[in-house]
């Protein structure tokens, strides 16, 4: 393997070595590697004729599609770094990125037209590309067609390791958005080392489930291209329909799966998986989430010949440890670890002080190594609050990322999540952990889904409200869940109202917006 | 009322809830994000208290469930073979 310390090389060196193999496919569209490099370097020239200079932001603000990639590598081979904008946010809070990280121009399509007058409005774009132009937008739009016009020869731009490659933002907990800034190396060093773990060559087709300002877009984007793999992008409209993905996945012969455990449960419960022929899937990834065991041991069961491994990881770490999840045994619904550190990457468990714990200690965990962030856009206060500063073999000093998630090391070496050191709360004096009461209520076998969260009380305190979707057909009441509860929790931990509901709101990436079920709870108060 | 003013009503009306004043009866209700997973599921929900039908999982494939004239015209041939 060559060194490689750019993220974007991967797909010149294909473009070179495997020309005719297909890098990107979405619905009946392909690029080989070759029409990719070149449709690349021409975005990146023509980049870099607008005026986009080394380090500067360009933002990606559209419907997944063929483009997507090229949108990606272009930004990169100008020497730029990319922003994927939601393509379903609202106005308010894509305006607040584009002038957070101040974008200048925006990669779109057609599809977004009714949003873009809004958006000039609120910010200081000044071009958008992928678009043809158009009289009734004040600034200029560029279209594909006079972008292949531009040379398809690699810029010469000289970049190193450190250079800003994506930013990607996610809720904060204040509710601004903050932007994770990572570089060339901290997105390869997860790549290759996902490369490696999970064997990917040239003959896998990965699919692409997360949309790109989710993290998980960058294991399907740049560990395929490294191994010269496929990328198939799953699309927008198919993630919706179960039983449409299932069949997605078995006509695109998909070898690695990778998305948020949402997305395999449904296609579990009405997906129509045993119709289905998934005999070419090799790797069934799942992260950003808890993965309830009843759910995981039955699409183990259905898909016998897949092996199955959990991710764990913060944006701002990428992926620092994995589990290969073995057999799971009939008679018990424990949680499966997150697995063991990946192997460039280093662990602690520290108590509030930062002092390392013995192992077997429940304390929080920190991370260190070259899959860390850089920081957060513009936020050095909060880049200073992430970062641990701790000196190493007496000599120097270091920075390890502060998950913020409580963890323990099992005598096997392999890690137990015991949720957020956030969602620890107190209820009369008492501390709850708020994923421990989730797993009690996911323990029922009427429970589907679950997510409890602190609603504050007239005592100052907090009371724990939850909310359940049954499974389907499924008939429960409060009273028999509660009865179930008891045997399970304290009695300071048992929820004081459930609700049982047909459904929960969800956040962009798929996961349970538990926000925003307690601003609703806190509201009915 | 016709099948598709019934869909049509209860889409903007519980689904959208705002984020769009209008839809077309062509307008790619998933693509577009008009209808997220959970708008689906909702969506199935009415249909199947709406018509009395049961709606199978393997019929909720794009094919049916893509815009408002797709979802009528398969709901109008299961209504026409039920009868």
């Amino acid at each position: 393997m060559s060194y490689r310390y750019l993220l974007h090389t991967a797909i010149y060196e294909n473009a070179l070595v495997n020309p005719t193999h297909p890098a990107i496919r979405f619905q009946k569209e392909e690029f080989t590697y070759g029409k990719l490099a070149k449709a690349s370097n021409q975005l990146a020239n023509f980049l870099i004729n607008l005026g986009v200079k080394r380090g500067d932001r360009v933002g990606i603000y559209m419907n997944k599609n063929i483009y997507s990639a090229v949108a990606i590598y272009g930004i990169l081979s100008a020497g730029a770094a990319y922003v994927p904008l939601d393509p379903f946010a609202p106005i308010d809070r894509l305006s607040f990125v584009i002038n957070d990280c101040q974008i200048h121009f925006l990669i779109t399509n057609e599809a977004k037209k009714d949003n873009l007058k809004e958006i000039i409005h609120k910010t200081a774009l000044d071009g958008f590309i992928g678009i043809q132009s158009n009289s009734s937008l004040p600034i200029p739009s560029y279209s594909w067609d006079q972008i292949f016009q531009f040379s398809s020869s690699q810029p010469s731009i000289q970049l190193v390791e450190q250079d800003l490659a994506y930013i990607l933002y996610t809720s904060g907990s204040t509710g601004t958005p903050k932007g994770i800034m990572h570089t060339h190396r901290s997105g390869l060093s997860f790549a290759e080392w996902a490369v490696q773990t999970y064997q990917i060559t040239s003959s896998d087709r990965i699919s692409n489930h997360a949309p790109l300002h989710f993290d998980l877009s960058t294991f399907d984007f740049f560990a395929s291209a490294i191994a010269g793999a496929t990328t198939v992008i799953v699309p927008e409209g198919i993630t919706k329909l179960p039983a449409s993905m299932a069949r997605w996945i078995q006509d695109e012969k998909i070898t690695i799966w990778y998305s948020v455990p949402f997305a395999l449960i449904q296609m579990l419960e009405r997906g129509g998986l045993e119709s289905k022929d998934f005999s070419n899937l090799r790797w069934v990834l799942f992260a950003g989430e808890p993965f309830p065991t009843k759910h995981l041991r039955n699409l183990m069961k259905t898909l016998p010949k897949a092996r199955f491994s959990n991710l764990y990881g913060p944006t701002e770490t990428n992926v620092c440890t994995y589990y290969h999840v073995a057999p799971l045994s009939e008679d018990t619904d424990e949680p499966i670890p997150i697995g063991i550190v990946c192997e460039n990457t280093e662990a602690l468990v520290v108590d509030a002080e930062g002092i390392p714990l013995p192992d077997g200690q429940i304390g929080e965990l920190l991370i260190r190594g070259g899959t860390v962030m850089k920081g957060y856009w513009g936020r050095p206060d909060l880049t200073d609050k992430g970062f641990f500063r701790r000196s190493m073999f007496g000599y120097c000093e270091d920075i390890f990322y502060r998950t913020g998630d409580l963890v323990q090391k099992m005598p096997d070496g392999n890690y137990k999540f015991w949720g957020r050191k956030d969602r620890q709360i107190k209820t009369r004096g008492y501390r709850v952990e708020l994923d421990e009461v989730e797993a009690a209520l996911l323990s029922h076998p009427a429970v589907h889904e679950a997510a409890a969260y602190p609603v504050p009380d007239v005592e100052g305190s907090h009371l724990i409200e939850a909310a359940i979707i049954l499974v389907q057909g499924g008939n429960l009441s409060e009273d028999d869940l509660i009865k179930h509860l008891s045997g399970r929790l304290p009695n300071y931990a048992i929820p004081a109202k459930i609700i049982i509901s047909d459904d929960f709101p969800r956040t962009s990436t798929g996961k349970i917006n538990r926000r925003e079920l307690q601003e609703k709870a806190i509201k009915n108060t | 009322m016709e099948t598709s003013t019934i869909l049509h009503n209860f889409i903007l009306d519980e689904l959208v809830k705002g984020r769009k004043k209008t839809i077309g009866d062509d307008d790619d209700l998933l693509a577009e994000g008009i209808i997220d997973s959970l708008g689906i599921l909702q969506l199935v929900a009415f249909i199947e208290e709406k018509f009395n039908f049961t709606v199978p999982d393997e019929d909720v494939v794009i094919e049916n469930f893509m815009s408002v004239n797709a979802l009528s015209k398969y709901l109008d041939q299961k209504l026409a073979t039920k009868h």
